[in-house]
């Protein structure tokens, strides 16, 4: 008796699960017949096996349930939403029966006579009702309508059958190493070939056992949808796709809430109102589009809506005003910063809390949820036009790539996805210093705290020969840090099981996995690392933001500054905000024209800041600035590092492109003066006429028109099709011309000729053309000879 | 609660009995990982077969002075809320059912052995402290922990 009520819960609840969708399916078009048998079906068996069972809540229900149905069946009622609503009350109501019975509480008490009350009224005010309708019109891609035959089998017997297959490998690899140490025999090896065929493929099918399909993360969606388009007047169109791609079962499980809690924020903020939407030129009913897709050994789910998006000006004001961001560091934020800030704890752009979303619960813990199953989050915002959040989980929580390291005469693993780069001590781009214990690492000018995998677990750090290796880690939700370790071995995919409590309770550790060599190996948890290290989990953007509020208690403003070497030998800072890279310049691109230094980047021609146009090396380090709106140059001989420097030098003496002394470290370097330095520039305009003109003679040719002339646009040229006619050629201009003639008759008008070839070889040894392809050598003769 | 089984083991050089429902196994351990950064009661991991243990060394956790690496050779196996668990002892000596079942704690016990001992069984004349693996996990080794 008992194992037959439990399996009538178990199928009841599994059939209710399927059946939300196909409910509100129906709602929406009310003529599908299959889906109205699939539900009539549905309570005519919870009637007949409740009887049986003599649980007369479920038969009541049910059975009330089912003459409403096949009156619907028979044409005699109507399928409207209330009718619907009231059916779902009543699967509603039977599942939590189920749930009570199932856990053996008590069943709710709740008075049934209302929801069967509800269920057999005859719609009275349907006029009214019908403004607010909110079918959701639910199409799903390719769904099979009979699935395959299947079985139930306890979980257990699976988890038993995985160990047991487990157990064989481990048993074939101790077998195939004992068959290496004899001598060889053919027939022996054979044999053992196909038995190790047979148990890797034994292998795959159980781990395929654990999958599951996509649809069951999709199931209750289309309820959800409805239920919340109904609450708030809003229509929408849901769309689901891929529900057939197969995912772990416990991913399925991690994945349910973050994507409930997505598709709930885009009903609530993302699509609007009808009446809005109408203004908005945009159809009435929004569109919902989920769709799942295995993407090599990742499961990718988009969820995207043509709703209004972030409005990411309104985050950043919340940020503000919540005190978690300066309007200065606001100002320096680019969009897709801005928008990140929606994963920060406390800020939501929902105007009020309502009953569906804004409770607190944002999308900072949607983030982290999917990121402690690995997994990453994305976000594309198209404002008032939509917005479409990519999840990607992996494939399964068991396996996943990890690098295998050496510390302390021991191995760990490390999931690969923590691990941004990993450099040997010995690397020119990496310093380690230390102060007050601490050590710091910094690669390539960004400073990170370093620790060492030895101190942090409490293991003796043997004495080695070759260079250590430091990893940048970088866990789901802190800042990147730097990790010391013997070495870094391997590079496996690693079979993950779960540690036992006793071992997670050190916070180190994110599980173990066994290799091969029958060797328990622990998988370290990044952010466990830098918990245990007390590493400061201050992104480096709060840092420099704490230490300009730290400084302003002391009345200094800080602002993080480069500290640089100019050709000439000083040390000098420029604010870092005004630098948008650093890169080494090829020398010959300088030049220098009506007094003024220039620089051809990207074929373009860059002002220099300081003027400096010839170098006795090949090539120079420089910094790219840029204001609002201009870009210049500044060669230095080398880029030291970034430091805190206060706004106000220490010693105001502005002069010329300085603006004074700044104390840092205990060394006096000289600021740059930002505004002189750009104010310095010549005009955009005087660029334009000391450039001068690209005089195009041969207008006519196809390749000067469709090729040349688009190219010298490009580089920022202004271009003349054709000599002038009606006046002379300007003597700052270049004419640009591929026969010689042309070439004479520019010459004669006093102006420098660029002429052009079509053969990459010269014609002879007087040949001064250039090659038309040849773009370095045409831009270099165009820029070159204004010197 | 009469005619129990018991395991009959040193553990910690002290005679104790186990409930033999504990006890999956008692085995020969092969190797054992040390689990760098947890306390001297966690031994280390070992493999057996695929599954892996999690080893706990009782001296430890009773005394505080970790078992020598050299006697670290047998353990009781024991799966507690879904994990295995390996217990070091120094020597298991037999099975068998104690018709009288467990006696109430008698005379000034250690104060180490106080939170772990919870009864006496006697056998051949002996009385063995009954102490319950799982709750050295539970009581002892997670407080420690954590």
């Amino acid at each position: 008796m008992d194992e037959l009520l439990q399996e009538f819960i178990s199928e009841t609840q599994e059939t209710l699960e399927a059946l939300a969708g196909e409910v509100v399916a129906w709602e929406a078009d009310p003529a599908d017949s299959d889906r109205l048998d699939a539900i009539f079906r549905f309570f005519h068996t919870v009637k007949g096996s409740c009887g049986f069972l003599n649980l007369p809540r479920f038969e009541r229900l049910s059975h009330a349930a089912e003459d409403v149905l096949s009156e619907i069946r028979a044409g005699r009622r109507k399928a409207d939403p209330a009718t619907v609503s009231a059916v779902l009350g009543v699967m509603d109501r039977i599942g939590e029966l189920a749930e009570a019975v199932a856990v053996g509480a008590a069943l709710t008490s709740e008075n049934d006579d209302f929801l069967i009350a509800a269920l057999t009224a005859q719609e009275e005010a349907p006029a009214a009702e019908a403004e607010n309708v909110a079918p959701v019109a639910v199409a799903r891609q390719a769904s099979a309508q009979s699935g395959p035959r299947t079985i139930r089998l306890p979980l257990t017997l699976i988890d038993q059958l995985m160990n047991g297959v487990s157990d064989m490998v481990l048993a074939r690899n101790e077998l195939s190493r004992k068959l290496r140490e004899r001598s060889a025999d053919p027939e022996l090896d054979n044999v053992f070939e196909r038995l190790s065929t047979c148990v890797a493929d034994m292998r795959d099918i159980i781990s395929k056992t654990r999958m599951q399909r996509v649809d069951r993360l999709f199931s209750a969606i289309p309820r959800m949808v409805r239920d919340l388009g109904r609450d708030l007047g809003k229509r929408i169109d849901l769309t689901l796709e891929g529900g057939d791609v197969e995912m772990d079962r416990e991913m399925v499980e991690m994945v349910v809430d973050p994507l409930t809690h997505i598709v709930r924020n885009s009903i609530d903020h993302g699509i609007e109102t009808p009446q809005v939407r109408r203004a908005a030129g945009k159809p009435e009913a929004g569109s919902l589009r989920l769709e799942a897709r295995q993407s090599g050994n990742q499961i990718v789910i988009a969820i995207a809506d043509d709703g209004a998006g972030i409005d990411t000006a309104r985050l950043v004001d919340k940020a503000i005003a919540a005190g978690r961001l300066t309007p200065d560091a606001a100002a320096r934020m680019t969009e897709q910063e801005k928008l990140d800030l929606i994963f920060h704890a406390g800020v939501s752009t929902a105007s009020k809390v309502t009953a569906i979303s804004g409770r607190g619960v944002g999308m900072d813990v949607v983030r982290a949820n999917i990121e402690r199953i690995g997994g990453v989050i994305a976000l594309d915002n198209a404002p008032g036009r939509g917005l479409c959040i990519t999840l990607r989980v992996p494939l399964t929580l068991t396996i996943i790539p990890g690098l295998i390291i050496r510390a302390g005469g021991q191995h760990f693993a490390i999931p690969r996805a923590a691990v941004v780069e990993i450099l040997h001590d010995n690397n020119d781009m990496l310093q380690v210093s230390e102060v007050g214990g601490a050590k710091i690492a910094s690669i390539r000018s960004v400073r990170h705290s370093m620790i060492d995998l030895e101190d942090v677990l409490g293991l003796e750090k043997p004495a080695q020969s070759g260079p250590r290796a430091v990893m940048v880690v970088r866990s789901a939700t802190g800042v990147p840090f730097a990790m010391g370790v013997s070495a870094v071995d391997n590079h496996e995919e690693l079979v993950i099981r779960p540690a036992s409590p006793l071992v997670m309770a050190s916070g180190l550790y994110a599980g173990m996995t066994l290799p091969d060599n029958g060797k328990p190996m622990l998988l370290l948890d990044a952010a466990g690392l830098a918990n245990a290290a007390n590493l400061s989990n201050v992104e480096d953007d709060r840092a420099s933001r704490t230490q300009e509020s730290a400084a302003q208690e002391d009345g200094v403003e800080m602002v993080p500054a480069l500290r640089f070497e100019e050709l000439s030998g000083e040390r000098r800072l420029l604010k870092l905000s005004l630098i948008e890279r650093v890169e080494d310049v090829d020398t010959r691109l300088f030049g220098r024209s009506g007094g003024q230094a220039f620089v051809r980047l990207d074929e373009r021609l860059v002002p220099v800041a300081n003027g400096l146009w010839q170098f006795d090396r090949p090539s120079v380090a420089a910094l790219r600035l840029r204001d609002d709106r201009r870009e210049a140059c500044y060669p230095v001989a080398a880029v030291l590092d970034i430091v805190e420097m206060p706004a106000v030098p220490d010693m105001v003496a502005m002069h010329g492109m300085l603006s004074g002394v700044a104390v840092v470290d205990g060394e006096h370097l000289e600021v740059i003066n930002p505004f002189a330095l750009f104010a310095g520039l010549p005009d955009e305009a005087d660029m334009a006429r000391v450039r001068g003109r690209c005089v195009l003679a041969d207008a006519e040719d196809g390749w000067t028109r469709e090729i040349l002339a688009p190219l010298l646009r490009q580089a920022g040229h202004d271009v003349v099709m054709g000599l002038p006619a009606d006046r002379a050629v300007e003597p700052d201009d270049i004419v640009l011309c591929g026969g010689a003639d042309a070439a004479q008759a520019a010459e004669i008008m006093g102006c420098r000729v660029v002429q052009l070839r079509a053969s990459p070889r010269p014609v002879g040894p007087q040949d001064g053309s250039i090659y038309r392809y040849d773009q370095a050598a045409l831009m270099a003769a165009i820029a070159g000879g204004r010197g | 609660m009469l005619d129990e089984l018991y395991l009959f083991a040193v553990l910690a050089g002290t005679r104790v009995a186990v409930d033999a429902a504990e006890v999956e196994a008692v085995v020969r351990l092969s190797d054992i990982s040390p689990v760098p950064g947890m306390g001297a009661h966690v031994a280390g991991l070992s493999a057996l077969r695929s599954r892996v243990l999690t080893v706990i060394d009782v001296a430890a956790l009773v005394h505080g002075k970790p078992m020598p690496a050299e006697a670290r050779r047998l353990a009781i196996i024991a799966n507690i809320s879904g994990h295995s668990y390996g217990f070091l002892v120094d020597s298991v000596l037999d099975i068998c059912r104690v018709a009288e079942g467990p006696a109430p704690l008698r005379g000034q016990l250690d104060s180490a052995w106080a939170p772990h001992a919870r009864a006496i069984v006697e056998n051949e004349g002996q009385p063995w402290l009954l102490v319950s693996l799982a709750a050295f996990i539970e009581g002892g080794a997670l407080a420690q922990a954590a």
